[in-house]
């Protein structure tokens, strides 16, 4: 085990470097930078030239690329072109937003997703199961933002019981408008994602069914509910958490979308204004940090998968 | 019979006038609540606070008049009017301004302002007037001194007409002499507002200066909230998350229509949507070309396709700017003649880029338009900052479309070879110069007039519409100015309907 933790975490900082290198040399292909947005349509040449001096970006980009690194060695993201704010700071802040948002899509995703796919599985013969099918199919294949401009509109605007858009200003120091500003834009992906999770949970659910030891047990005298529950369903879940740390990086993309739509200030929308102000430096950091965050789930799912999988820790001889 | 019903009529009148007089004088007025929090929707949003180094017109309409404040100010329908100064004079000769201070004027720090704050903060907008944000237009000052601790005495090397003006705008705020703040983050003014909070990109809170050394703002707090997306702004103000959205966009008017407590107010802007020429493209370097896709073009087919959110323009100088003149007979809409100059100049089957930072409503038109007399045109999506480059900076392109929100701009746009359009005549900078150079409004109006009926007729650039400013305003919300709302918003006068 421990040598299976330490390769994990070895490939987990090789993956971290690879894409800080990645990230920094493809944002400096993007078209224009932060000189221009702070200049705007009126600075002359000799404005927009100061800018750049006093921003460093004169530099060459190599140079640009050791401070960068030099600062993340240190554990130090950099401070934002525009503001001067260090990017941890803001990125802190953001993040109390994007993770209970994430958090919240999650829980909404599988409680959407596990006990349709099983219901649909056992019922896959019959018009409910395959109506279920059909809905999770045609709710995957529609774009996050649609779904969430549908209920701003419907569930915010008609009906009024949740805000359509925004977070308090006072963030979580006002903890039910701030849960309540996550209620909407968490269901946007929880569909979606949701959908998703039953398509893979009811797969997953189906194969037990097929399997001998569930077979067996309603031979047995179980129902082949009762026995896909009480035999069957941890196979599903060793599925489901396989899923999960894929689903995670969707989940982040539709983050970034929702917080656009419901205008939350989270790393999503972040990332979407910092792209558009060319504020690489914060970029770079927001970037990094989603990475960062992919990375982790997957190597916190590798470990659960593998405590959870006795098949897996028998491979490698850590089982007696 | 006639004589019976004018009797009727007066006496009816007279009813009605006394009614009125007595619900008038006898209705106590609505009270105003002084702990509001008052939340605006805001497109543009700034990027930090550096109100001198950082461009665009968020930065003004959050910090000028209410954060922070210059010797004169302009009001709502755009004339100068004395803000620090109690009052000013100018010499016969343009060339000495003298403005006398406020007695009591404070920074909200408490500090009180002093002449040496005053000349401090202009001496360092003229000495970083290549790098400071609108500074240029202090360009012709020669010294900023302090007579006395009540006066500033600003001189200049040859008359400049526009320098008043630029006082007026950000190159003339008073900032505190020797204060060690940071400007990005922070913002230190004499207005009636200081800033509370500010998250880049989503949110600006100023509060109540409640040391305010003139009339103290009637709301607690304001709040601008800044919005990407135009629907989710709409929804915004629609569920009452907003007292106020500036502007609406044209395309969620519709939404608005029977909403309760809610007006669409609609204003002057200075925005001047133009389809830019690249001036010394070989193609449109030739005038009959450039006259030609003007005269392809209807502006009222624009202006329709945006909601009606405009005014046929012309010309490079919008109403509400001095030398305003309506040019929009100049190479009107005419595209059985558009086809004929293109024929005659020799062109056809022309192909031409267009890049733009906007959505699809515009150019739609355009590309069918110029396709009804044989020209092709292609559009690229792009967004500003890629705009800024590739168009701005590199002058990489044959046509473009921006919004010019800026007054007093034909300078900038029009006699300088090296701007974007690459427009170079020296006739209009001639002009342009001697209306810098006059001691009067009048001449200074006529000098420009001329100046841009020559962009005009040159067919420098076409001029698809100029935009109209539409607020939508709670009722309850009162005070909010109506003009020009997207390049500066004065909060100082507002106030909120309703108990405490």
């Amino acid at each position: 085990m421990t040598r299976f933790l330490a390769t994990r975490a070895l490939l987990l900082l090789v993956g971290l470097a690879v894409a800080a290198i990645l990230i920094f040399f493809t944002l400096r292909v993007l078209p224009g930078d932060v000189a221009l947005t702070i200049g705007g349509t009126q600075a002359t040449p000799e404005q927009i030239a100061h800018i750049r001096r006093s921003l460093g970006l004169d530099q060459p980009v190599l140079v640009q690329f050791g401070d960068w690194v030099a600062g993340l060695l240190h554990g130090d993201l950099g401070q934002s072109l525009l503001t001067g704010v260090p990017v941890a700071d803001d990125i802190g802040r953001a993040l109390t937003v994007t993770l209970p948002l994430a958090g919240l899509s999650l829980v909404f995703g599988l409680a959407i997703g596990i006990p349709l796919g099983v219901v649909s599985a056992v019922r896959h013969r019959r018009f409910s199961g395959f109506a279920i099918s059909a809905a999770a199919q045609a709710v995957a294949a529609i774009p996050i933002v649609f779904i969430g401009m549908l209920l701003a509109v419907g569930v915010g605007l008609y009906l009024r019981w949740l805000p359509v858009q925004g977070f308090p200003n006072a963030g979580w120091a006002n903890p039910r408008r701030a849960f309540d500003s996550l209620i909407l834009p968490a269901l946007s992906i929880a569909l979606v994602e949701g959908a998703v999770l039953l398509r893979f949970t009811r797969s997953a659910a189906l194969e037990a069914m097929s399997q001998d030891f569930v077979r067996t047990a309603a031979a047995k005298g179980m129902t082949r509910t009762r026995a896909l529950v009480t035999h069957g369903l941890p196979n599903v879940i060793l599925s489901v958490v396989s899923v999960l740390g894929i689903q995670l990086a969707a989940l982040l993309v539709g983050a970034v979308l929702v917080e656009v739509v419901f205008q939350l200030p989270g790393l999503g929308k972040a990332l979407v204004d910092d792209v558009g102000n060319r504020d690489l430096v914060k970029v770079q950091g927001e970037l990094l940090v989603i990475t960062a965050l992919i990375l982790v789930v997957g190597f916190v799912v590798d470990v659960v998968h593998r405590l959870v999988d006795p098949r897996e820790r028998q491979a490698d001889g850590d089982l007696e | 019979m006639r004589t019976s019903k004018i009797l009727l009529a007066a006496g009816l009148a007279t009813v009605s006038a006394v009614t009125l007089a007595a619900c008038t004088g006898g209705s106590t007025p609505t009270p105003v609540n002084t702990d509001a929090t008052v939340n605006l929707g805001l497109v543009l949003a700034p990027t930090d606070l550096d109100i001198r180094t950082t461009a665009g017109a968020a930065l003004n309409q959050a910090l000028l008049d209410n954060v922070y404040q210059g010797l004169v100010t302009l009001d709502d329908s755009g004339k100068i009017v004395r803000d620090i100064a109690k009052s000013y004079t100018i010499s016969p000769d343009g060339l000495t301004y003298d403005f006398t201070l406020n007695s009591g004027v404070t920074f909200s720090d408490g500090h009180a302002l002093t002449a040496d704050d005053v000349v401090s903060s202009l001496q360092d907008a003229t000495k970083n007037k290549t790098t400071y944000v609108d500074a240029s237009g202090l360009a012709d000052v020669a010294s900023v001194t302090a007579p006395d601790v009540g006066t500033v005495e600003v001189k200049l090397d040859k008359p400049n007409i526009e320098t008043l003006w630029a006082l007026a705008g950000r190159a003339g705020i008073v900032l505190e002499k020797g204060a060690t703040n940071d400007l990005k983050t922070t913002a230190l003014g004499t207005g009636p507002y200081t800033v509370a909070g500010f998250q880049a990109n989503t949110s600006l809170t100023l509060d109540r200066n409640d040391n305010y050394w003139g009339t103290k703002a009637q709301v607690k707090e304001i709040v601008f909230h800044y919005y990407a997306d135009t629907a989710t702004a709409a929804n915004a103000a629609l569920s009452g998350d907003l007292q106020a959205l500036l502007p609406v966009d044209p395309t969620q008017k519709a939404k608005f229509a029977g909403a309760q407590n809610l007006a669409i107010v609609q204003g002057d802007s200075t925005d001047k949507w133009t389809l830019g020429f690249n001036n010394t493209d070989p193609t449109l370097s030739k005038k009959d070309v450039r006259t030609a896709i003007r005269e392809a073009i209807d502006p009222k087919a624009i202006i329709a396709a945006v909601g009606g959110a405009g005014l046929p323009l012309g010309g490079p100088i919008p109403t509400g700017d001095p030398g305003y003149q309506d040019l929009t007979s100049v190479d009107a809409y005419n595209a059985a003649d558009a086809k004929a100059k293109f024929a005659a100049a020799g062109v056809t089957r022309l192909t031409l880029t267009i890049p733009t930072p906007y959505g699809t409503t515009i150019s739609d038109i355009l590309t069918s338009e110029l396709n009804a007399v044989g020209v092709k045109l292609t559009v690229k999506q792009v967004d500003f900052n890629t705009w800024l480059s590739q168009v701005f900076i590199a002058g990489n392109y044959q046509l473009s479309i921006v919004d010019h929100v800026e007054s007093h701009d034909f300078g900038t746009l029009w006699t300088n070879p090296k701007y974007y359009f690459h427009y170079d005549n020296a006739q209009v900078q001639s002009r342009y110069h001697q209306a810098l150079a006059s001691t009067t409004e009048g001449d200074e109006a006529k000098y420009l007039s001329q100046a841009a009926a020559i962009v005009s007729n040159d067919a420098a650039a076409e001029w698809l519409y100029q935009g109209v400013v539409l607020n939508v305003v709670s009722t309850s919300l009162k005070g909010l100015p109506v003009n020009n709302t997207n390049n500066r918003l004065n909060l100082a006068n507002i106030s909120v309907l309703g108990g405490q």
